[in-house]
Formats: structure tokens, C-alpha cells, sequence
């Protein structure tokens, strides 16, 4: 294919088209970050003491630890003094019904497509919207209490659930894990928490759209999700947000734990403001996802596509500690323009005959620079571990770059690693042949770029499925040549 | 701990009657080695290498010794046809073989070539010691610079095919840990064709720090195996650093056998464009031997096409990491670059680390990556056995071809030859 | 020379494949066995030649008075067993006439017999190929490395040709072939019929049982022997098929 054929440049960028602003009066802590705001948060969230401490305690590793600098990703420096890390919308009583909710609130979803409400009914998922750092809607609460599942906000776990909460909060990412999720740690505003009682079958995808909104508020969400002896759950998470010309700081934890015979599968589609085609605003996105297979024969399936945020800096892991546990990861990652992704996984293999995968699909474009780094560790007890590792990268566009970091640690003899990765550009033939059969450019790239991703689409549930394949269009628009 | 103070002490008398410039270049790597002090693990490019013998003991610069014929001689390759010996890192003219050369060719001792001894080459000296890059953040070349007495040069002017291969031999005796520091350059005018094979051994207790400077011109062709059999107490410390100009080739592959704690970094620049490399080799370590292959094949020029394959047999307690970084910068288009790693991880408390790296600015290319790591395959193992051949001999079979897979690699079959006789001596010391 | 009783065998997974099997081979004799895909077949020669991945709960297994279970997978060849194997494993970088010669004289030590130089092994091979048609350049190769589908299978007759086993176990060495090529491995069958040995025929296909007439026919189903007979039950399933089992098992 020549420029001739294709002048794919020429073709219209298509504005983010989740661009706008919601005016809602916020109630804001003041910018800046020291132990009073550590406290102004846990005070206006109602916490307990343990849990002013538990925060303080990371605020105070926090303030010792130096940003990560190991990332491919050229950051400058963040003031983390600039940052507002409160900022909820003002509260009339708190919403009982969708009715309460506030209307504003739910056009915005609306506009994002989010299935809320009667939607939400219908597409059988239960939603629990976070809107800026505060839950304000839960639906299907009472059908999933009947089977004993708990799925809410989780500063309603921590006065509801305190005990569980208690015991297995920072169990798999420690307060002083790393500097982002020490600052979460210190200021997380709200996020999810859903625990899943033995032997349940979750009926339901559970679900929670997260949204940044308020200039300058970093967001700090924190989920918790346990699935008990032999329960199951899949767990869906996706995000979009409005048009900001500053950078937004968003420094999420998510945090998994599988008992015995235990299943979790967490998909998210990540679609944050990526900033303009000049690298203006979007979301720094800073994420610590980690799971622990706890039990014997559990298994944590991480699929994420990322198609959004200026950075993201972002390695759902897995802890294999049971004997025979699993750990799944399938990652799409899509930068353009001149956004940056640096992001893969862990697999630390503990238990015997634990098993991985790892399939990571890196798309550039434009001025992107993707980065797959990714740590397979057999430990020395880890009898018969297997690994398999498939890592492409497709480029297109002379000025992007795609980089493939793998760590490979072996322990024990008997366990077996592979790892294959390929980088190449996007075939001439392939997008020969469909521009021969009539498809646009845009349309070609799409059809192939989606095939490419094919291993890692056909692990999402179907209800995300869709809107993903969607999103890689959307992101790549503007980039064939 | 290594420090420079045993080189500050004997440096005059050491490096007296050298030139200005050499002096100059040797105090300020020196310094720069000070300021640097050894690598840490904390470094990404040496978390995986464990330098801690480095850290617990003096190695003194060596003394000049002379060492018998017979000690080099089973680890001569058959039908070599020119030689020199580095006894303790200083050339050794009785056991070197200079003779017989083409016209124009040059090999000689880098010494010689710094105090104008070889009429011609005085600009030489510089270009062999001169500061690349690197040494402002690899320690051990900034010590090579400051501490490097010896080592050998090969210049083969344009148009000249050396037939049979050259051969350098690095020998070693320690009777109290010492230091051996060697500096040498190959430089293949254009249009050259040659094959040299370097071969380290040696006995006691020593650290052989080698560096290497490699340009291949335009059009032209260099085989280069390196062979490191140092003795079981040796530690070694390697840099190569290649530079190939258009349309050349080079060949290399790296056996690594020896010490007990071993390191190579290479540093490999496809400059012009067309060229192609392969950059292959194996590292067989038992006992509780220690060994990195660290690589970085920077493409900076369009169509240049590499391959590197590198295996590793790991047994007992040993530890074996292979590091390896294929870059392609955005001038590089039409790179077709693969690299493969492949580990047999045969001892319970063996360990292999590898990190192979794509690091890629340029679209339009064909890059890959392998690694694995593993015991030997069951169902081969089944086959063998199901045809009546021992345990042991199926593994010992089944090694053997693993290795002998990256070995026939060499086009060289001189070369090829002489390294599989290498192997079968190690697998004739493979544990049952 | 071979019995088998009520042999039982599971896989790791706790799946028990073998369900009491039962099947006596006498030296002389050449026994066919036929059943559906994934009946246990592969399953039941694999345990015979010592294939690690099973585990034996029920049953014995005797051979020439020995319990053939007791053995390695290397002494069970030793002993004269040969599998020719339905899947035949590439072995990359290892060069086939290399392990060829390692076998045979790993066999032939056994037997008390001196091993070969390769001159003489060189002169066994060069007969052998010729009585089977096969190219000497495929002994050049690495074990089954690129070789086609009947090239392997030809290569699996070839080795038993020249390791001369006692107990001969082929499994499925007929499928793949084109009929030259099947003519190739019954002549290689029937070559080795002698009232000291034996074989054992695993196969779907009757054209096989055409050119080496089996003394006895098998059913294996559902890890069972459901139906034996002489030759003619061969001919039986051919044009039934084995939904006719389904009445009797
Ligand atoms: N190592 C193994 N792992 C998992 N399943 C196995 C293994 N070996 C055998 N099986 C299973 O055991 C059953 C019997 O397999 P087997 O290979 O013995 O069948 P077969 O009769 O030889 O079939 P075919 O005619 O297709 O060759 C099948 O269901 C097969 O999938
Ligand atoms: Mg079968």
C-alpha cells in the first residue's frame, strides 16, 4: 500500500466523543496532601479509627518512597501537592432509589451509555457507578443479597462489613507495596467491594463505571473483591471520562483474593481521556491490580483493554499460591497520538503445578510508545509451574514504538516457560486485500486490528465485547498509513 | 573488594616508556573506575549478575609468568594457522605464531603497537584505547582502560581473505589472586574475509577482565567464536564491542564452560545499512557456577537482518542468565531481527533468569523473540528409551543435541568442529 | 509370551482409561486390535512399553515370565518390546543414525551380542533400507525432523527392522501410508514372523490385516475387550462399523 492509495492522515480525527463537563457543585477538600487531609477524608467518609491509622500508616511509607522511574514512560514531574484528593458530589440525604439519584448524574451516564437503571435490568448487569470517588447508585442489591453476595460501595463495606474488610484489605497489595498504591492507600475516596459467599455462583456480571469529572481531582478508587471456597464471579470494569486540558492523576487499587476451588475473572475496559493529538491533557493512569490465588485449584483471570489515558503505568498480577491455582492475563493496549502505555503483568508461581498464560496484543500508532514488561517467577516450590507467554505488537506509523520487556525467573527444574513475542507492522497484503474488496481504509484497519486482537476480544464477556471493538476503531482513527 | 589503589601503586613502573596520551586516558579511567565503584544489583542491567567474589577479595595486577606449551596446547584448533598468546594478559612471543600472514596483514601485541614498536600503526593505539560511550557507565571497561597492559590487534587491510583461522590464545596462571586485564581490536578493512577464534583457560585463582573492539567494513566478512574455559576459580568479565559498516557480515558465537562467575557483555551496532549478524553461542554451567550473556544489537541503519540464538544448559546449583536487548531505532526500517533463547534447567537447585527485550522505533520490521526454559522434552526422553537406550544416555544424547543445535550454527566448520569437541568434553563431566 | 490381566490404568487427571484389560499373546502369533478413536489403544501400548503420564491400579502384565511392569521403559526395549508409535517424536539435533546405532547396541549388549563399529552398522543399515525402500538420506537427518507423515511411519518399521524385538507393538503404522508404502511396512511385518515372535497390531483399517493375516482380531472399547475373533470379525466391523458394539458392550 503506498500513500497514494491511502492518504490515511488526511482522514478527520475524530474528537473523544465522551468530551464534556458535568456541573454539579462538589464538595471539595483543598488542594494539597498531608495528614490532615489523610484525616479530613477519613473524617467526612465516617471511618473508624483503624482505618484513619491503616491510611496514615501509608501515607507516612508514602512520603519515603520516590516514583517508579523503571517505566518506559517520560513523565514530568507531578506535583502531588496540586491535586485535590476529595471531591464528592453534594449529598441530599443519599439516594434511596434511581429515582433520588441526581438527574444530572444519570444523564451523564446516559451519554456514556451506561447501562443504569431499567438498561441495566435488561442488560442484566448490576452497576455500582462511581461518580468522582463517591458510589451513588447500586441496583440489584437485593437479588444478589439473597444468595449472600455483598456487592457495594466500599465505604458501605467498611460500616457494613468492617470484619472482612478488616481482614483482607491490603492483604494483596501492602500499604508500602509502591508509591501509587501508597498514596491510594492514604487518600482512596470510595470504589467497590463485592465478597461472594462458598460455593456461590455470582448470577450476574458485576460492574462499575468509574468517572473522573472534577478539574483537578486525582481519583483514588480501591476495590476489594473475595471469592470464597468454590465461588465464582466475573467482574466488569470500565471507564470513560470527560475532556480535561490539565492532566488528570487517577491511582487506583484493585485488589483480588480466590479461595479454594475459587474462580475470578475481572475484565475492564479502560478508555480515560487520552489528550489531544498534541499530547494535551489526559489521564496519568497509575494502576496496582493484583490478585492472590489463595486456594488450591482457584484460578484469576485478568482481561483489560486499554484504549485510553495519557499514561498508563498498569500490571494486573497474579499470586499462585495455591497448588494447581491459575492465572490468566489477556491485554490489548492501544496508544496513539502521543499517548503512553507501559503495562503487562506478574505471575509469581508459589504452588505446585500452578499454571499462567499470557497473551498481550500492543497496538501503536501515531507518536505512541508501547511497552509490554511483564515477570514470570518460578519459585522453588513451585513443582511442575507452566508458563506460556505470547506478547505481538503491531505498528503503524513510522513514529511510534512498541517494546517488549519479559523477566523470566526459573526456580525449579520441573517447571516449563515460553515465551514468543513479535513485532511487526501492519500487513500491506492484509489491508490490500480488503481495500481491493471496498472497505475503507478506516475500515480495513479496524477489521484487522480487531483479528489481531481476537485472542484477548473473545475473553471479555459479551456485553463488552462489543463496545471494545468499537473502542479500537474510535482510538485508532487518524492513524492508518 | 576491588579497588584501584594495586593499580595506582604499580602504575609507573607498570605502564613506563608509554606515550602522553595513554598515560592521560589511563589516570582518568582509573578515576572514573573509583568514582563508579563495581555494579550493583540494583542497576537493571546487573540485578541477575551476583558479583559478590569481586566484592570480597584484592586481585593484585598480574606478574609476568611464562607457562609451558603443553599447558595450551589441548586447546589449540586444528589447522589454526596464526597465534597469539597472552600469558597472564602480556604477549608471549614463543608460544605466538606471527608468520605466514598475507601481505598488509596486521597482528601483533597491543603493546608493541602503543610504544611504536610496529612501524604504521601508531594511530592505532588510540583507536584500541580510545574512550567509547560506554565507559562513563560500565566500570569494568573504565579499569580495562586504566589497568590493560596487553592484548592482541588484528588489522587486515581491504581486499585481503585470511584462508585459515586466526587464533588467540588467553592463558592464565595465578599462584595468589591476581588481575588480568586485556584490551585488543580486530579491524576487517573492506571487502576482508577472516575467521578468528579466541580461546580463554587458566589456572587458579583470577579475574580475567577483557575488552574487545570490533569494526568490520563495508562488504566484509568476520567469523569470531570466543570460547571462555577458565578454570574453576576463575571469574571473567567480558566486553565486546562491534561496529559493522554496510553490506558486512559477522558471525560470532560465545561458548561459555569455565569460571565460577562469569559475565560478556556485547555491544553490537549495525551502522550501515544491509549488514547482517549472528549473534549465537551457549553457556553450559554446573557445580555453582555463575554466568550472564548480556547483548545489546543496536540497529541504527535500514535492512540489516540478525539473528541471535542463544542456549543454555543449567545443572546442579549453577545459575545462568541471559539478558539480551534487540533495539531498532526509527532509521531502521526493513530490520529483520530474531533472537531466541533457550534454557534446559536441570538441577534441582538451579536457576535461570532470562530477559529478552524488544525495543523498537521503527515500523516497517519483522522482530521476534523466544524464550524458554525447561527440562528435556518427555516425549523425546519416552522415545529413547522405548527404542532400549539408559536413562543417561538418552539425557546425555538429548543435551548433547540441545547444545550441538546452537553449535551448528557456526558457519565455520573449522571453527564448528573445534566446539563440539569442547562440548563433548563437558558432557564427558556431566553428573550422573 | 505376553499376558495381560485384568490390567486397569488411569491417567493422572484420575480418568481411568484402561478398565480391565485381558489379552494373552503366544510367541508365533500376530494379534490385531481394532476399536473406535479414543478407546484406550494408544493408552494400552503405552503402558506396555513403559510410557510415563499412566497409573496402574488393577492387574498384571507378564512377559516372558517377567512382570513386565516392574521395568523401565529402556529394559522393556531391551527386552525386546518395540512400539512403533502412532505420533513418532521429532528429536531436533539428534542425527537418526546416531540413535540408531546407540539403540541397536544398547540392544544388542543386552542380547550378549558385541556391539557394532560403524563400518559394520553402516552394512546392517544399507540392507535393511534396501528391504524396506527406504532413502539413505533420510538416516542423515535429525530423528523425524521434517520428515512426512509415511516417512515416519516408514522410519518406525525401519527401527524395529534392525533392533529385531521379540514383541512387536505397531500402533496405527498403517495409517497415513499410501499402498506402496503400506506394502513396505507388511513386508516389514511379515519379515519378522518367526515362531520366536510377536506382534501386536493396533489399526482401523482392514487393508492392513490384507497383506499380514492377524491369528487373532480384538475390539478394544470404552478401555475394554469387548470382541475377539479371527479374521473375519476384521471384515465384520469393516462394513458394520462398531456401532454394532453397542449391543454387545
Ligand atoms: N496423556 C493424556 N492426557 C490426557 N488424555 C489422555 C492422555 N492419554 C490418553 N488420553 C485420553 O484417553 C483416551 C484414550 O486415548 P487413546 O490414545 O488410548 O485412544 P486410541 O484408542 O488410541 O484412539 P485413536 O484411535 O484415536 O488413536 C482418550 O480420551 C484420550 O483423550
Ligand atoms: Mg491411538
Amino acid at each position: 500500500m503506498t500513500t497514494d492509495t491511502l492518504d490515511v492522515r488526511s482522514l478527520a480525527n475524530q474528537a473523544y466523543k465522551y468530551g464534556f463537563v458535568t456541573d454539579i457543585e462538589a464538595d471539595e477538600a483543598p488542594p494539597g496532601l498531608d495528614e490532615s487531609t489523610v484525616a479530613f477524608i477519613s473524617a467526612k467518609k465516617g471511618e473508624p479509627e483503624w482505618l484513619l491509622e491503616w491510611r496514615l500508616k501509608a501515607f507516612r511509607a508514602w512520603l519515603k518512597m520516590t516514583p517508579p522511574d523503571w517505566a518506559k514512560l517520560k513523565i514530568a514531574p507531578i506535583d502531588y501537592q496540586a491535586s485535590t484528593y476529595y471531591s464528592a458530589p453534594k449529598k441530599k440525604d443519599g439516594p434511596k432509589s434511581l429515582d433520588e439519584v441526581d438527574p444530572e448524574l444519570l444523564a451523564t451516564y446516559e451519554k456514556l451509555g451506561i447501562p443504569l437503571g431499567e438498561r441495566a435490568r435488561l442488560a442484566g448487569i448490576a452497576v455500582d457507578a462511581v461518580f468522582d470517588s463517591v458510589s451513588v447508585a447500586t441496583t440489584f442489591r437485593a437479588q444478589l443479597a439473597e444468595l449472600g453476595i455483598i456487592f457495594c460501595s466500599f465505604g458501605e463495606a467498611v460500616r457494613e462489613h468492617p470484619d472482612l474488610v478488616r481482614q483482607y484489605l491490603g492483604s494483596v497489595v501492602p500499604q508500602g507495596d509502591n508509591f501509587f498504591a501508597a498514596l491510594n492507600s492514604a487518600v482512596f475516596s470510595d470504589g467497590s467491594f463485592a465478597y461472594i459467599p462458598p460455593g456461590v455462583h455470582c448470577p450476574m456480571e458485576l460492574s462499575t463505571y468509574f468517572r473522573i469529572n472534577a478539574a483537578n481531582s486525582g481519583q483514588f478508587e480501591r476495590t476489594l473483591l473475595i471469592a470464597d471456597k468454590g465461588a465464582r464471579v466475573s467482574y466488569l470494569e470500565g471507564c470513560t471520562a470527560p475532556q480535561r486540558d490539565e492532566n488528570q492523576l487517577h491511582a487506583a487499587v484493585v485488589e483480588l483474593v480466590a479461595l479454594e476451588d475459587a474462580n475470578i475473572k475481572y475484565s475492564t475496559v479502560q478508555n480515560w481521556y487520552p489528550g489531544d493529538a498534541e499530547g494535551r491533557g489526559g489521564i496519568y493512569n497509575f494502576v496496582t491490580k493484583r490478585g492472590a490465588c489463595r486456594g488450591a485449584n482457584s484460578k484469576i483471570s485478568w482481561t483489560q483493554v486499554e484504549t485510553g489515558s495519557a499514561i498508563t503505568w498498569k500490571y494486573p498480577s497474579c499470586i499462585l499460591e495455591g497448588d494447581n491455582s491459575i492465572g490468566e492475563f489477556y491485554s490489548v493496549a492501544i496508544t496513539n497520538n502521543l499517548q503512553q502505555a507501559d503495562t503487562g503483568t506478574k505471575m509469581i508461581h508459589l504452588g505446585r503445578n500452578t499454571s499462567s498464560t499470557i497473551i498481550s496484543k500492543g497496538i501503536s500508532a501515531g507518536r505512541g510508545q508501547n511497552t509490554y514488561r511483564g515477570l514470570v517467577k518460578i519459585m522453588p516450590k513451585a513443582q511442575g509451574a507452566r508458563n506460556y507467554t505470547q506478547c505481538d505488537s503491531l505498528l503503524i506509523g513510522d513514529k511510534c514504538g512498541a517494546h517488549t520487556v519479559p523477566y523470566i525467573e526459573v526456580r525449579n527444574p520441573s517447571a516449563r516457560v515460553e515465551h514468543e513475542a513479535t513485532t511487526s507492522k501492519i500487513s500491506e497484503d492484509q489491508m490490500f486485500y480488503c481495500l481491493q474488496r471496498g472497505l475503507t481504509s478506516e475500515d480495513a484497519l479496524s477489521l484487522i486490528v480487531n483479528g489481531f486482537c481476537k485472542e484477548v476480544l473473545k475473553e471479555l464477556p459479551m456485553e463488552f465485547a462489543v463496545e471494545a471493538q468499537k473502542l479500537l476503531a474510535v482510538s485508532l482513527e487518524g492513524s492508518v498509513g | 573488594m576491588v579497588t584501584t589503589k594495586p593499580f595506582l601503586e604499580t602504575f609507573d613502573t607498570v605502564h613506563a616508556g608509554e606515550p602522553d596520551w595513554l598515560l592521560q586516558r589511563r589516570r582518568s579511567a582509573l578515576a572514573r573506575f573509583g568514582e563508579l565503584g563495581l555494579p550493583t544489583r540494583r542497576q537493571e542491567n546487573w540485578r541477575f549478575t551476583n558479583l559478590r567474589p569481586l566484592e570480597k577479595q584484592e586481585f593484585a595486577p598480574g606478574d609476568s609468568v611464562s607457562v609451558a606449551a603443553t599447558a595450551i596446547a589441548p586447546y589449540l584448533v586444528e589447522g589454526a594457522g596464526h597465534r597469539i598468546v597472552l600469558v597472564n594478559g602480556r604477549f608471549d612471543s614463543g608460544l605466538s605464531k606471527l608468520d605466514g600472514l598475507p601481505a598488509g596483514v596486521l597482528l601483533a601485541s597491543v603493546k608493541a603497537i602503543v610504544s611504536n614498536d610496529v612501524p604504521g600503526f601508531f594511530l592505532l593505539g588510540p583507536q584500541i584505547f580510545g574512550e567509547g560511550t560506554e565507559e562513563a557507565k560500565q566500570p569494568f571497561l573504565a579499569l580495562n582502560t586504566g589497568a590493560a597492559l596487553d592484548g592482541f590487534a588484528l588489522g587486515i587491510p581491504a581486499g585481503t581473505k585470511i584462508e585459515r583461522p586466526i587464533e588467540i590464545v588467553h592463558i592464565a596462571d595465578a599462584a595468589s589472586p591476581l588481575s588480568v586485564n586485556s584490551r585488543s581490536a580486530i579491524l576487517a578493512g573492506e571487502d576482508t574475509k577472516a575467521s578468528i577464534i579466541e580461546t580463554f583457560i587458566g589456572t587458579g585463582e583470577y579475574w580475567q577482565n577483557a575488552v574487545l573492539r570490533v569494526q568490520v567494513a563495508a562488504r566484509a566478512e568476520l567469523h569470531h567464536v570466543t570460547i571462555q574455559d577458565h578454570g574453576s576459580e576463575a571469574i571473567h568479565t567480558g566486553s565486546t564491542t562491534i561496529h559493522l559498516a554496510e553490506k558486512s557480515r559477522y558471525n560470532s558465537f560465545n561458548l561459555t564452560v569455565g569460571g565460577r562467575l562469569a559475565r560478556q557483555d556485547v555491544y553490537l551496532a549495525m551502522s550501515g545499512a544491509d549488514a547482517t549478524c549472528a549473534v549465537d553461542g551457549a553457556y553450559l554451567l554446573r557445580g555453582s557456577q555463575e554466568a550472564t550473556m548480556a547483548t545489546l544489537i543496536d540497529h541504527q541503519a535500514p535492512g540489516c537482518k540478525t539473528r541471535e540464538v542463544f542456549k543454555g544448559v543449567v545443572e546442579e546449583q549453577a545459575h545462568g542468565v541471559f539478558q539480551g536487548k534487540i533495539q531498532v531505532r526509527q532509521a531502521a526500517q526493513k530490520t529483520d531481527a530474531h533472537q531466541l533463547n533457550k534454557n534446559l534447567l536441570l538441577g534441582e537447585r538451579a536457576i535461570v533468569d532470562t530477559k529478552p527485550e524488544l525495543e523498537i522505533f521503527a515500523d516497517d520490521v519483522k522482530c521476534s523473540h523466544g524464550a524458554t526454559v525447561g527440562d528435556l522434552d518427555e516425549a523425546a526422553m519416552f522415545y529413547l528409551r522405548a527404542r532400549g537406550i539408559p536413562e543417561k544416555q538418552a539425557r546425555n544424547m538429548l543435551v548433547e543435541a540441545f547444545a550441538a543445535d546452537a553449535i551448528d550454527l557456526v558457519e565455520d566448520l573449522r571453527l564448528q568442529q573445534h566446539l563440539r569437541r569442547h562440548l563433548d568434553r563437558w558432557l564427558a563431566g556431566r553428573p550422573s | 509370551m505376553l499376558e495381560i490381566k485384568n490390567l486397569h490404568a488411569r491417567l493422572k487427571d484420575g480418568r481411568e482409561i484402561l478398565k480391565g484389560i485381558d489379552l494373552t499373546v503366544n510367541a508365533g502369533e500376530v494379534h490385531a486390535i481394532m476399536g473406535p478413536n479414543g478407546s484406550g489403544k494408544s493408552t494400552l501400548a503405552g503402558v506396555l512399553a513403559g510410557r510415563d503420564g499412566y497409573e496402574i491400579t488393577e492387574g498384571s502384565v507378564t512377559y516372558q515370565g517377567k512382570d513386565l511392569l516392574d521395568l523401565s521403559a529402556d529394559e522393556r526395549a531391551r527386552e525386546g518390546v518395540f512400539l512403533a508409535f502412532q505420533y513418532p517424536v521429532e528429536i531436533p539435533g539428534v542425527n537418526n543414525m546416531y540413535f540408531l546405532r546407540a539403540a541397536l547396541n544398547a540392544v544388542r549388549r543386552q542380547r550378549g551380542e558385541p556391539e557394532l563399529d560403524a563400518g559394520q552398522f553402516l552394512k546392517a543399515v544399507r540392507a535393511k533400507l534396501k528391504l524396506l525402500d527406504i532413502g539413505e538420506d533420510l538416516l542423515q537427518r535429525a530423528v523425524n525432523v521434517g520428515f512426512s507423515g509415511g516417512e515416519k511411519k516408514r522410519n518406525e518399521i525401519f527401527q524395529m527392522a534392525m533392533l529385531e524385538p521379540k514383541l512387536a507393538i505397531l500402533d496405527e503404522t498403517d495409517s497415513g501410508l499410501d499402498i506402496d508404502a503400506l506394502r513396505v511396512v507388511a513386508h516389514g511385518v511379515n519379515n519378522m514372523r518367526s515362531p520366536e515372535r510377536a506382534a501386536v497390531m493396533i489399526t482401523h483399517y482392514q487393508r492392513l490385516l490384507d497383506y499380514v493375516e492377524p491369528d487373532v482380531v480384538h475390539v478394544l472399547s470404552h478401555g475394554r475387550i469387548v470382541r475377539s475373533g479371527d479374521k473375519s470379525l476384521a471384515a465384520e466391523l469393516e462394513c458394520k462399523g462398531y456401532a454394532f458394539l453397542d449391543d454387545v458392550a
